[in-house]
């Protein structure tokens, strides 16, 4: 290949590919304790050519600026991977006018390049260096060493084709690659039994989620009739001057024309052309694909009600948890979530599912994580619950929210990879107990984990000027944002009565083209109010998505307070308090070796310093590089999206406000974590709901009257021929407690902590709901296999014997009756001919 | 040439077995030795004609065809009966597939057979005669003839080195089959008399391609066509086997030996969804259209029942039978679908049904030698022990639960598209609802598929060690050299079906178009004739043109 953008974006899976195979091949033999050596030079390779492609991307854009149709992008196809010609007909189906006629099943193995995709490799390949070099050190000693390099190398090349493929076909190959990469890292410790078991989970999970995907990708296929993001030529070819050339003689011919003979150009379902066009099927298939795709994301980056493998996957090695399940494959969800925006963009239903969605997720996941014992656990969740900030922020659908998940996602990746690996250096010095109640007080055997980990626990806080506090604040300026602009819309759109009343009924309207359906009716003196989607909403509707998203945005500062909560929990019960360390670790408990620290401290330094760094534009402050650079990605560039586009500023009360609440929840953290958690046990007792329990108890109410007032005035009532008043009460009590006593029994099962502790018994539901019913339909249907459809087959088996022994008692070799035989056989052949002729 | 090289090809096992009586005295290495020699010979020459194959199929004529009078006028009867072999679209891949399966099958056989060697390898040689035929044949009786004649050898298979209730299970699957068969004859013979009746000729012509032709220029009459398609489905749905015909299936793959097994699933099965896509679906094209749904429903309940049943297993040979049950529904699905991505994934998906059942019932045998259990329950934990087999073991089931890269996703994504396609866009108005809900419940085929699957792996190979007591007494060798050959060439194609099947799809292409056409014009006719019946009834077309949108925002 001619090209940087080309070069680069072949070298960077094809480096972890190679590393793979080779440590695969020479691993066992030639390699063994040295097999870390490859990957980790591939990955570095990798890492350089795609900061040189990021690098790259940002000069086309440059360049190519304003007069491109929809931001930049690349494509390079490097073979066919399957070509069905005549396999689709468009003709009569729903699609609109410019993309009917007939097509081929065609898909390319194409790569792209766009900002979406740079940032995504730089940050995948970046992270995976250093977790590399890490594990070198993490990993030492174990039996299976190459084995381990080998899969991260083959989850690195999944993991990067999965973000440069321009094929949704391709992404659900990947998509699924990584999952199976997922699965043998999880299940790398294949001998234990809960390792193994979390692998097929994990798989079975991800397996409901692609479920969803794919029907996704078949409505996909039959509403636009490519499964490409790029527009092409029908022979697969992406040469942009030859596309120009199909593009501009497919507007000049009459559509009428042109469609019996085929269509020159085809669009792509994320192509410039078409979002340039806005040329998307609306109504209900729009809100039907979003939300199949959405199945999708949520079995991916584990969002409820598919977020039950995430914790499981922890029984993998630490290194693949900061990895795979922290900062990059968990990821993939909202990368595509962003990806598709132009889709979920004509659906505000599905936005708003996935706000809703995401929001809930993180406060549940943020509830969990409160009461865990297990670090590696606590920061599962927690990544559950940043993963749903991140889907928020998607869901709400404007250019600010979108690119701010993205931000986030980001941000998220450097300093939760850090709190992973933190937490895998304490666990390496721990001789593998990741139980924070067997150990504690390690801030002096372990001082650089020590401050790296705090660093961590700041930015996943939010506290300023971490990262996570630049990328959260997004979010919630975004949230905040929309709220405004739903108000303002509510407010003034009596104003513009005058504009097309395009309520419920057109705007339900389906096939019709967005770009024809936003006139922009408002006027464009107000800054923040931009014209376009809303003003096809009904009354209902903006109210009902403005109290949504009033309520999501209360439900997310209190994520963000639990968020600071469980943080400083988890370091306090592990770095602070007396100095506990089990005995597994032996006597020489220690500090990580140099290999292992010097990531740590890395991913630290990023920590602090990813979000100022993309914030702190010198010429203009308060905007973010990292959202300029993917305002240049196709799918962000142009279309509905692109309207939702406002100034850039930085709310400071927003800012105030989560920065309050995060400070609130760690002080809390550390107030209560600190000292004698004296206090933490009082509120775990009352969360217990504890005291309630007693009132089942006789002996307890009895006892009541040993407490000194209580007695006094049960003697004082007795002494005043009074005692009877004393009886009604007991026995008011007896019979409270024997009412209470069931409820009470099932209570001690769903107390807030007990809740939080078990999970909200999501595995025991899961298990009850869909396992044991499809375990038992699968003893049901073995049965009636064996009884009924076998024993049907066995009966008409049955059925030639018995006729046969039927015929044999007619052959009893009595020749009178054969001889009766024939005469009555004759008899009847005769009368059948006479009837026959008299008939 | 090439035309000689491939009857070279499908009589060189013939000639194995005939020479396997010769050398019987010679004793057990020697069959072994000759056999593996044939197998690997017919399996170059099967390769070279592959690979000369053109690479964008064949459009009218067979390539390599050769046709001579076989019977014909015999006693002036007027049947123009000849031999006529050819390779098209169609029947290449599984040609290529026979013959790679059998050198795998020999190589598994090379030590767990040690009674009656010369007379197993003559059979399994005979075997593959067989199957080499009935792919190739040209002509309707020849085509029978093969069909048949490949119960013959795999009956005895069964029968004599089976295992316990091997009595019973093999003539339980010769009865089952022939059975079928019979009603399948008289279809095919049906077909043949109206060819006679309509097409001026004045003899019983049985040539394929000739039928074809005339039929879809004369076509049966409508209840005839039906009559034929349930003559033909009774053969053809038994060897598949379509629910609720295949309760030989698992009998025989838990009795037959470990080569058997990997030859009736790898092969034998195929001929039936073969047998569907060469003469019901071309010649009875309106039976086709009118009985898509419900052979779409035969064989969703397939995917789905064979999974559950499979689920509930004990025994990994069984697993894996019915594991076939559930897969060779996609098989149906796509081939009924109709639609060009469903028939091409149906065919692919034959081929990667055939490598990675194949390859796991290879595995399996493999276990069985060591252990000589097959109850899962009595292992565990293998891959500490066995870590190259339980690699095999892991790369055969991902491309059996279609992880993609691997073959087996190429062949169900074709498939789940074409069906999807088929029932959101191009279904006839009444049946859309009822094919949407099969396309649905087929998707979910897939994560059952990977339940059970990935539940095997998880109980055999991983945990803890866990040894049947027996095994104790000697060494556990991992997979040997000659282990590892048997398996290796189907790993290459598992891959490369995965990666590039573009190579595949293109070869068959235009056979797959000219075998589905008429079926998939008469499901768009009947298509059009209702929605136009359905437009005249305008309170009905507003509902119809409601349907796809019901989903409305808010």
């Amino acid at each position: 290949m001619q090209d940087t953008i080309s070069l680069c974006l072949m070298l960077i899976p094809a480096l972890p590919l190679a590393a793979a195979v080779l440590i695969g091949a020479l691993g066992p033999r030639l390699l063994k304790n040295y097999s870390h050596l490859p990957l980790i030079l591939a990955l570095a390779g990798s890492c350089v050519c795609a900061l040189a492609l990021y690098r790259e991307v940002g000069l086309e854009q440059a360049k190519s600026g304003a007069q491109s149709i929809a931001g930049f992008e690349k494509v390079i196809t490097l073979w066919t991977w399957a070509d069905i010609p005549d396999a689709y007909d468009l003709r009569g189906t729903g699609a609109t006018a410019a993309d009917s006629g007939p097509r081929a099943f065609r898909l390319d193995i194409a790569l792209r390049a766009d900002a979406l995709t740079a940032m995504m490799l730089a940050m995948v390949t970046f992270i995976s260096t250093l977790v590399a070099v890490f594990a070198a050190g993490y990993m030492e000693g174990d039996r299976g060493y190459w084995r381990f390099f080998a899969y991260m190398g083959l989850f690195v090349f999944s993991m990067t084709m999965l973000v440069s493929v321009s094929n949704f076909a391709l992404l659900f190959v990947f998509w699924e690659a990584v999952g199976v990469c997922s699965y043998l890292l999880i299940g790398f410790w294949y001998t234990k039994p809960e390792a193994a078991a979390a692998g097929v989970k994990a798989f079975l999970v991800n397996r409901v989620g692609d479920f969803g995907f794919a029907l996704a990708l078949f409505l996909i296929w039959c509403t636009y009739g490519t499964l490409n993001y790029h527009d092409s030529l029908p022979d697969g070819s992406v040469d942009a001057a030859a596309l120009e050339a199909a593009s501009s003689n497919a507007t000049a011919g009459s559509p009428s024309d042109a469609a019996p003979a085929g269509p020159a150009l085809i669009r792509g379902v994320l192509g410039q052309r078409r979002i340039a066009a806005g040329d998307y099927v609306t109504g209900g298939i729009a809100t039907a694909i979003c939300l199949l795709l959405l199945i999708g994301a949520c079995g991916k980056s584990a969002q409820f009600p598919l977020h039950v493998w995430l914790p499981d996957a922890m029984e993998g090695p630490t290194p693949v948890s900061a990895l795979i399940h922290a900062a990059t494959m968990v990821t993939a969800g909202v990368y595509m979530v962003t990806r598709c925006t132009p889709l979920f963009a004509v659906s505000p239903t599905a936005q708003l599912v996935v706000a809703c969605i995401g929001a809930f997720t993180a406060l549940l996941a943020g509830l969990i994580a409160l009461t865990q014992f297990d670090l590696k656990r606590v920061l599962a969740y927690s990544t559950i619950s940043q993963l749903g900030y991140m889907f928020l922020a998607l869901g709400v659908g404007t250019f600010a929210g979108v690119t701010s998940g993205m931000y986030h996602l980001f941000t998220h990746a450097f300093f939760k990879a850090l709190l992973f690996l933190g937490a895998g250096s304490v666990m390496h010095a721990m001789g593998g107990v990741i139980d924070m109640r067997q150990f504690g007080g390690l801030r002096r055997l372990m001082p650089h984990t020590h401050w790296t980990f705090l660093f961590g626990c700041l930015a996943l806080a939010g506290i300023f000027p971490f990262a996570g506090f630049w990328s959260k604040d997004a979010i919630f300026a975004s949230l905040h944002d929309k709220i405004h602009e739903l108000d303002h819309e509510i407010e003034h759109r009596d104003e513009h009565s005058h504009a097309p009343a395009v309520g419920q009924h057109e705007g339900a309207a389906t096939h019709g083209t967005s770009a024809d359906l936003h006139p922009s009716p408002l006027p464009k003196g107000d800054g923040t109010s931009p014209p376009g989607p809303l003003a096809k909403w009904s009354d209902s509707q903006l109210a009902t998505s403005r109290a949504v998203y009033q309520w999501l945005y209360y439900s997310a500062l209190l994520t963000a307070f639990l968020t600071a909560f469980y943080t400083f929990r988890a370091f306090s019960l592990t770095f602070y308090g007396d100095e506990v360390i089990p005995h597994e670790a032996g006597h020489h408990a220690h500090e990580s070796p140099p290999l292992m620290v010097m990531p740590l401290g890395v991913l630290a330094v990023c920590a602090l310093l990813v979000g100022i760094l993309a914030i702190s534009n010198p010429t203009n402050w308060g905007t973010n590089r990292l959202v300029d650079f993917l305002a240049g990605t196709p799918s962000l560039a142009a279309g509905e999206i692109a309207l939702t586009k406002v100034p850039e500023q930085f709310h400071l009360p927003i800012a105030g406000i989560s920065t309050v609440v995060a400070v609130a929840g760690m002080g809390l953290a550390l107030y209560m974590y600190l000292g004698d958690r004296s206090e933490a046990r009082f509120l775990q007792r009352v969360f217990d709901l504890q005291g309630l329990n007693r009132l089942t108890d006789p002996q307890w109410v009895l006892g009541l009257e040993r407490v000194w007032w209580i007695g006094a005035t049960t003697r004082f009532l007795r002494r005043n021929h009074l005692g009877w008043l004393v009886t009604l009460v007991g026995y008011v009590l007896a019979i409270l407690s024997l009412i209470l006593a069931a409820p009470l029994l099932v209570g001690n099962f769903v107390t807030p902590y007990k809740l939080s502790l078990r999970k909200f018994y999501f595995d025991e539901l899961y298990a009850a709901l869909f396992v044991w019913p499809l375990q038992l339909a699968a003893q049901i249907a073995f049965w009636i296999d064996r009884w009924l459809v076998d024993g049907l087959v066995n009966l008409v088996g049955r059925v030639p014997p018995a006729v046969g022994s039927l015929m044999r008692s007619l052959q009893m070799g009595l020749v009178q009756f054969y001889a009766l035989a024939m005469v009555l056989g004759s008899l009847i052949l005769i009368a059948a001919r006479l009837y026959y002729a008299a008939g | 040439m090439i035309s000689q090289q491939l009857l070279l090809t499908i009589f060189l096992p013939l000639a194995g077995a005939i020479l396997m009586w010769i050398i019987a005295p010679l004793g057990r290495h020697a069959a072994r030795v000759v056999a593996l020699a044939v197998t690997l010979l017919t399996l170059f020459c099967a390769g070279q004609l592959v690979m000369n194959f053109p690479p964008g199929g064949t459009v009218a004529a067979d390539f390599a065809p050769t046709d001579a009078a076989w019977l014909a006028n015999a006693g002036n009867l007027g049947l123009d009966i000849r031999f006529s072999v050819g390779l098209d679209g169609l029947g290449i891949w599984m040609f290529g597939l026979s013959a790679l399966l059998f050198v795998t099958a020999v190589l598994i056989s090379w030590e767990s057979i040690d009674q009656r060697e010369p007379l197993y390898y003559a059979m399994l040689l005979l075997l593959e005669f067989g199957c080499l035929g009935v792919f190739t044949a040209r002509d309707i009786i020849l085509f029978y003839v093969f069909f048949e004649f490949t119960l013959i050898p795999l009956f005895f298979l069964i029968g004599i080195w089976g295992s316990e209730d091997r009595r019973y299970a093999a003539s339980k699957f010769f009865l089952f089959t022939l059975a079928g068969s019979m009603l399948t004859f008289l279809g095919l013979l049906a077909i043949v008399v109206w060819d006679r009746q309509t097409s001026g000729f004045d003899v019983f012509r049985f040539s394929i391609a000739a039928l074809t032709e005339s039929l879809q220029a004369h076509p049966l009459p409508r209840e005839w066509q039906l009559l034929a398609f349930l003559a033909l489905f009774a053969g053809f749905a038994i060897k598949v086997p379509l629910f609720p015909l295949h309760t030989w299936l698992p009998l025989a793959h838990v009795q037959a030996p470990a080569a058997g097994s990997v030859i009736l699933a790898g092969v034998l099965l195929k001929i039936g969804v073969y047998g569907f896509l060469r003469f019901s679906v071309p010649m009875l094209p309106e039976a086709t259209a009118t009985l898509m749904p419900w052979m779409l429903w035969l064989a969703v309940a397939g995917i789905i029942y064979g999974a559950l049943v499979a689920l509930a297993q004990t025994d990994l040979k069984k697993l894996i039978a019915y594991s076939s049950v559930s897969h060779l529904g996609f098989c149906m699905l796509g081939l009924f679908a109709l639609t060009a991505a469903g028939v091409h994934g149906s065919v692919l998906q034959m081929v990667n049904h055939g490598l990675s059942t194949g390859g796991l019932f290879a595995i399996v045998g493999m276990i069985y030698e060591r252990y000589h259990t097959r109850e899962i329950s009595q292992l565990g934990g293998l891959a500490r022990k066995t870590p190259w087999l339980a690699f095999f073991m892991v790369l055969f089931t991902f491309s059996s639960i279609g992880v993609p890269g691997l073959n087996g996703f190429a062949g169900e994504f074709l498939i789940l598209l074409g069906m999807f396609q088929r029932a959101w866009a191009e279904a006839p108005p009444l049946l859309a609802g009822q094919l949407l809900a099969i396309a649905v419940l087929s998707v979910s085929g897939v994560v059952l598929g990977a339940w059970y699957m990935l539940w095997l792996v998880q109980r055999v190979f991983f945990g803890p060690l866990k040894e049947p007591e027996a095994a104790s007494h000697h060494e556990i060798h991992d997979m040997s050299w000659r282990e590892i050959a048997a398996l290796v060439p189907l790993a290459v194609f598992v891959f490369w079906i995965g990666l590039r099947p573009g190579d595949f799809l293109s070869r068959m292409e235009p056979t797959l178009e000219a075998a589905r056409g008429p079926a998939a014009a008469a499901v768009a006719a009947e298509t059009r004739s209702t929605k136009s019946e359905i437009r005249n009834n305008t309170v009905i077309s507003k509902a119809a043109n409601a349907l796809p949108d019901s989903v409305s925002d808010f």
